[in-house]
């Protein structure tokens, strides 16, 4: 033992001096950074060094976002820059959970986008540039989403933009999106992975929860004599029942408990049930009548309301509540868990895009027929097919901007997101969905109210487009 | 076995029985090897790197489990709940404390191994398959008390951003070298290890210490103490070793081992909440255990390098069995990856139990007995 | 405290435990027989249970109800017998980390197997018992705030219970009554002394792991009709694990009387509501601990008395 300690500690220096000089290998992978200068570069006046550097502090982000425009203005021939791409593939990184607990929903988000990729393509493609699909199932992991993202970052060292769907993987992976400069569009709407610290480039596909849980009070406020049930009396008191994790708990924050107490909401109770189908509901909603509720809240989807559901009707309780959730609790996978159809009706939620049952509208009537053409089963019919093939139609607006701008050749991450923040409202699909990521929003700021007013094809509005208070978390 | 050396190599003083590396040859080869390791990030792909870190970490833990299961025969399903631990409680150090990393892990190991301490207290009043479950308690109270007690400190259920680690540096003539870069908060060049080529310098560091230090354990008084409990805690304790005390000690390093793993993932995956590590994940070492070999210095090593790669062979596989059967498009990887674990390990029970490293002894001895043994 | 709501949740409590009480006696079947503790149960009664639902469904073979239950208990019979002899059998004499290995290992394996042949979709289990209108009771001598306490009982609850129970008393008559039954307790008596007076032992426990897997199928219908099927349907079984050690690990009457009990302290921890003695948000702790506090008690049983309520008392040095 004695004799190799000598020995071990040479090793380690040796080692350390190796991984140090090691190190300098990565720069090829650092090169493409647009503007930055080599990391290596001098630190003359230290004071100056923060700004070169958009992931040293998070709060200098704001100024770190006009860097592309600096590009343009070396060569300022924007429209020269489109030319015509064939032969070229854009890649679009496609996280999905499909074995895990969020599969009833993310399943047809796999087929919303490979419909509106095929459809994109067949007119053209992005300026000629043919979109491929690179898909990974993490299994609702963070671990496993994590790995997957360094799969897709080591195959492709400049990719130009990526899809995840939760919001644990959204906040998991917003600072090395920021960090690695890759926008990315994402249908975990949380608010941390939006606008909490070092985040940037993560972009939501609807309102934040806390937005859209205001949204709803809001509403209920103005509207509670008509929608109040029987029983209740003229004040709201709220029941949060909902799940465990980033999601279920999403839309319960300071800002939202804040705003409720503004309103004259009380929040009588907070209960959690299991993140599983048999979860038992009947003890969560009995304390919630104890308390006196009348208005349930729920941040969950697919068997989360309906478990919901279940336990009212199984219990007699219903016209006790008025329920409400968050928008992938108003989806067809819900019906997949409801022990009756009926059970469903009356149930509120905030949406920030048009339904299937706004057939007079061109986007959803171009959705309907993409849905058709490609012949897929109904029980895809839902929120997951409509928002990627909206948010398709959105990212490739986006690239085809940024190549508008900076030519294909020298296109990054950077750019796409730049163009992203600067288009101004833009409506993805026609309309379906619209989105305006400018002035530092990363997130649309409004919605309808809907409720479900008999099958899934009876998503009514109740309340046209208005704006969500804005409750993004303080920094 | 019998150890088997080659011809020419005797021992001459007690010092020379007990080197580990015996030859010039051997240093050569392992000098090599972490060579080999270290500069990975030079020609591997980021996804291998990202891999390699990933069995590293997975190792870490394996190896504490060794200590506590391989060394002295105390089953534990618990091992994934003090990873828990330890992630939490480096994270609150960075964060909270503003301590550095590398201050933080020591901190999040002691804590992990006092909890784990907690949870080894049963094993004074009962043993095997009693303290299997006392440890399976174990792996559902500490994820349930991450995210429902003290709500405001550990962000409830939504876990915690974990900060990359870092390593300040001077400046040096007004220049940071080394790739760092520099941070206007500490007027010093930082270090960040952000991406896996950067992390994968602390795993391979910590990962020879642990391995150092495990080896050595299990040579010392300390490693034959938990051996004798192992065989025999009746006979251990007729040669005065308190059987108790030892136990406590084994549950102790093994949380230690566990709370280092644990700080690593946590910072690896900038993220950590009560479903980062869980039961499945406890399971898994303990396979891992198994497969590579228990109570062996390099079964850990193989167990967890093994089965990691298993589950990438599921990933590969996965397209395959979508052509064969295109309904399980999203099934694919997660039917894939407990199968082909479950299956290697139940096959590694019935005809392989001693684990790989009594298959990579009996090579070994092969080669040095050629040409007489096949 | 919501003191009305005590009687409400000590009986939907205590009914929960009924289909519990399934799955752990599954499991004290094959530990009195063979001593293997099977952490694979879950597994099993998901493979059964999807089986059954397979049977009956249009997407399978579109059978009756009846029939597919009884061709999916088939199934889960057969599964329990090749587990036994395909994966066990040569495990016998293995240390005990082996054994335990091997249950763990295959219940990952019948997880992959259930998603390769079953796939990931949800599925709409059929409603055996009425989904709405719950049984409404007003209790004659309680009141409070002078009105009569009412019982609010789910329909599938109560009838998943009668099932349970009526399942515990056939075993129970069939390990008094018949010739097998009887062998089956003198295996698990001494397996050497059964041998002796000509009773096979490897069949036996082939047998007992067959029972194991068609009760605990009866256990997982029970539940899929209540709450729709999923691949998740295995997490039950973490409930059964602490109510088996707290029956005592040989004890059936034990596990039954576990898992009610289990069951009544599930239900009891959801009481404490804002006007709690130590506060509303202590209160909320409590609530979310229906899902520890089978492991919290099974860590004091482990302590207190380590065999259980009805368990054999066994002297043995630690």
């Amino acid at each position: 033992m004695k004799q190799i300690k000598p020995v071990l500690l040479l090793l380690f220096i040796a080692l350390f001096a190796l991984a140090a000089c090691g190190s300098p290998a990565e720069e090829p992978t650092a090169v493409p950074e647009p503007t930055e200068e080599p990391t290596e570069a001098p630190v003359e006046e230290p004071t100056e060094a923060p700004v070169e550097e958009p992931t040293a502090e998070p709060e200098e982000e704001a100024t770190a976002v006009p860097e592309p425009t600096a590009e343009p203005t070396e060569e300022p021939t924007p429209e020269l820059r489109t030319e015509n791409l064939e032969g070229e593939t854009i890649i679009f990184y496609h996280f999905g959970d499909l074995s895990g607990p969020y599969a009833a929903i993310t399943s047809p988000l796999i087929h919303g986008m490979e419909d509106a990729v095929a459809e994109l393509n067949a007119n053209g493609g992005i300026r000629g540039a043919t979109v491929e699909i690179q898909f990974a199932d993490d299994g609702g992991s963070v671990d496993e989403a994590v790995a997957i993202y360094d799969r897709f970052t080591s195959e492709d060292d400049n990719p130009l933009i990526m899809f995840t769907y939760g919001s644990g993987e959204a906040e998991a992976l917003t600072s090395r999106f920021a960090e690695d400069e890759i926008p990315s569009l994402t249908s975990g709407l949380s608010a941390v992975a939006f606008y909490g610290e070092g985040s940037g480039y993560t972009f939501g596909l609807g309102s934040i929860y806390p937005d859209q849980f205001g949204a709803f009070l809001d509403y209920a406020v103005a509207n509670w004599d008509e929608i109040k049930p029987d029983s209740a009396g003229d004040e709201i008191k709220l029941a949060y029942l909902s799940w465990s994790g980033a999601f279920g708990q999403g839309a319960l924050t300071d800002e939202t408990r804040a705003y409720a107490e503004e309103l004259g909401v009380e929040i009588v109770i907070e209960e959690l049930y299991d993140l599983a189908p048999t979860a038992d509901t009947t003890t969560a909603l009995l304390n919630a009548q104890a308390a006196g509720a009348n208005v349930i809240w729920t941040n969950t989807l697919a068997f989360g309301p309906a478990a919901l559901m279940n336990g009212i009707g199984a219990l007699g309780l219903q016209g006790e509540f008025v329920l409400a959730g968050d928008n992938w609790a108003m989806d067809l996978a819900t019906y997949a868990f409801v022990s009756d159809p009926a059970l469903t009706v009356g149930m509120y939620a905030p949406l920030s895009y048009l339904w299937w049952n706004d057939v007079d509208h061109p986007g959803v009537q171009q959705a309907e027929a993409m849905f058709a053409a490609n012949e897929r089963s109904m029980t895809e019919h839902g929120v997951g097919y409509l928002v990627l093939a909206a948010a398709v139609d959105v990212a490739a607006q986006a690239i085809e901007n940024a190549i508008d701008e900076v030519g294909f050749d020298a296109l990054t991450g950077v750019d796409v997101q730049y163009a992203l923040t600067n288009m101004g409202p833009y409506e993805g699909l026609q309309g379906v969905l619209s989105l305006d990521f400018s002035d530092g929003s990363r997130s649309p700021h409004s919605g309808q109210i809907r409720q479900i007013q008999g099958g899934p094809d009876a998503f009514n509005v109740v309340q046209d487009f208005t704006d969500t208070p804005d409750l993004r978390p303080a920094k | 076995m019998a150890i088997m050396r080659p011809s020419g190599d005797f021992d001459r003083s007690y010092k020379q029985d007990m080197t580990v590396i015996r030859q010039r040859w051997q240093y050569i080869l392992l000098i090599m090897t972490l060579l080999a390791l270290y500069t990975l990030p030079m020609y591997a792909s980021e996804a291998t790197v990202s891999l390699i870190n990933r069995i590293g970490i997975a190792i870490i833990a394996v190896q504490g489990l060794n200590i506590l299961t391989g060394y002295t025969g105390q089953i534990s399903l618990g091992q994934a709940a003090f990873m828990t631990v330890g992630g939490y409680t480096s994270t609150l150090l960075m964060t909270r404390m503003g301590l550095n990393f590398f201050a933080a892990l020591p901190i999040a190991a002691l804590t992990a191994g006092l909890i784990g301490l907690l949870f080894g207290l049963p094993s004074l009043r009962v043993k095997g398959f009693y303290l299997v479950m006392a440890t399976l308690s174990a792996q559902f109270i500490i994820p349930w008390v991450t995210r429902t007690l003290w709500q405001d400190t550990l962000n409830g259920a939504q876990g915690l951003i974990v900060p990359v680690p870092v390593i300040n540096l001077p400046v040096i003539a007004n220049q940071c070298f080394l790739s760092t870069t520099f941070n206007a908060e500490t007027a010093q060049c930082a270090y960040r290890f952000a991406t896996p080529s950067q992390f994968i310098y602390i795993t391979l560091t910590v990962l020879i210490f642990t391995t150092i230090i495990t080896h050595n354990i299990s040579r010392s008084r300390l490693g034959r103490a938990f051996i004798s409990v192992r065989d025999n805690d009746l006979a251990a304790e007729l040669l005065g070793i308190n059987p108790f005390a030892y136990k406590l000690r084994a549950f102790f390093l093994a949380s230690v081992y566990a709370g280092i793993a644990g700080a690593l993932l946590a910072s690896n995956l900038r993220h950590i909440n009560s479903a980062t590590v869980g039961l499945n994940d406890s399971v898994l070492l303990l396979g891992m255990l198994i497969v590579g070999g228990l109570g062996t210095s390099v079964g850990p090593i193989f167990g967890a390098a093994l089965v990691t790669l298993l589950e990438e062979i599921a990933v590969v596989l996965t397209p395959l069995v979508i052509t064969v059967a295109p309904d399980l498009a999203g099934g694919a990887t997660a039917a894939l990856r407990p199968l082909i674990f479950g299956l290697a390990l139940m096959l590694f029970l019935i005809f392989e139990p001693r684990g790989m490293a009594y298959r990579w002894n009996l090579i070994k001895a092969g080669w040095r007995l050629r040409p007489f043994a096949k | 405290m919501n003191w009305q709501l005590l009687p409400q949740f000590a009986i939907t409590g205590f009914l929960n435990g009924g289909p519990i009480a399934l799955i752990a006696l599954g499991i004290v079947l094959i530990f009195k027989s063979s001593e293997i503790f099977n952490f694979s149960q879950g597994q099993m009664l998901l493979i059964g249970t999807l089986s059954t639902w397979w049977f009956w469904a249009e997407e399978g073979l579109g059978l009756p109800l009846w029939a597919a239950i009884i061709l999916g208990l088939t199934v889960s019979a057969i599964l329990g017998l090749l587990i036994e002899r395909l994966t066990l059998r040569p495990m016998t004499g293995q240390p005990l980390l082996s054994i335990i290995l091997m249950t763990l290992a295959l219940s990952q394996f019948l997880q992959g197997m259930a998603i390769l042949t079953f796939g990931t979709t949800q599925r709409n289990f059929p409603a055996i018992f009425e989904v709405t209108s719950p049984y409404k009771i007003s209790l004659p001598f309680f009141t409070y705030n002078n009105n009569p306490m009412m019982l609010i009982l789910k329909q599938n609850l109560v009838w998943s219970f009668g099932v349970a129970m009526l399942c515990v008393i056939l075993l129970w008559a069939f390990f008094q009554y018949t010739r097998t039954g009887l062998s089956m307790r003198a295996t698990a008596e001494d397996h050497e002394t059964a041998q002796s007076v000509g009773i096979r032992i490897n069949h036996i426990f082939g047998i007992s792991w067959a029972l194991a897997g068609i009760i605990g199928t009866v256990g997982g219908i029970l539940i899929a009709t209540a709450s729709g099927l999923d691949l998740s349907l295995p997490i039950v079984v973490l409930a059964a694990f602490p109510a088996v050690l707290l029956g005592g690990l040989e004890s059936i009457p034990g596990a039954v009387i576990g898992s009610l009990l289990i069951g009544l302290t599930q239900g009891l921890v959801a009481l404490p509501n804002n006007d709690f003695i130590l506060g509303a948000e202590a209160a909320q702790v409590i609530r979310s601990s229906s899902e520890i506090i089978p492991y919290i008690i099974l860590l004091i049983v482990l302590v207190i008395r380590p065999d259980g309520l009805f368990g054999q008392k066994r002297i043995e040095r630690i």
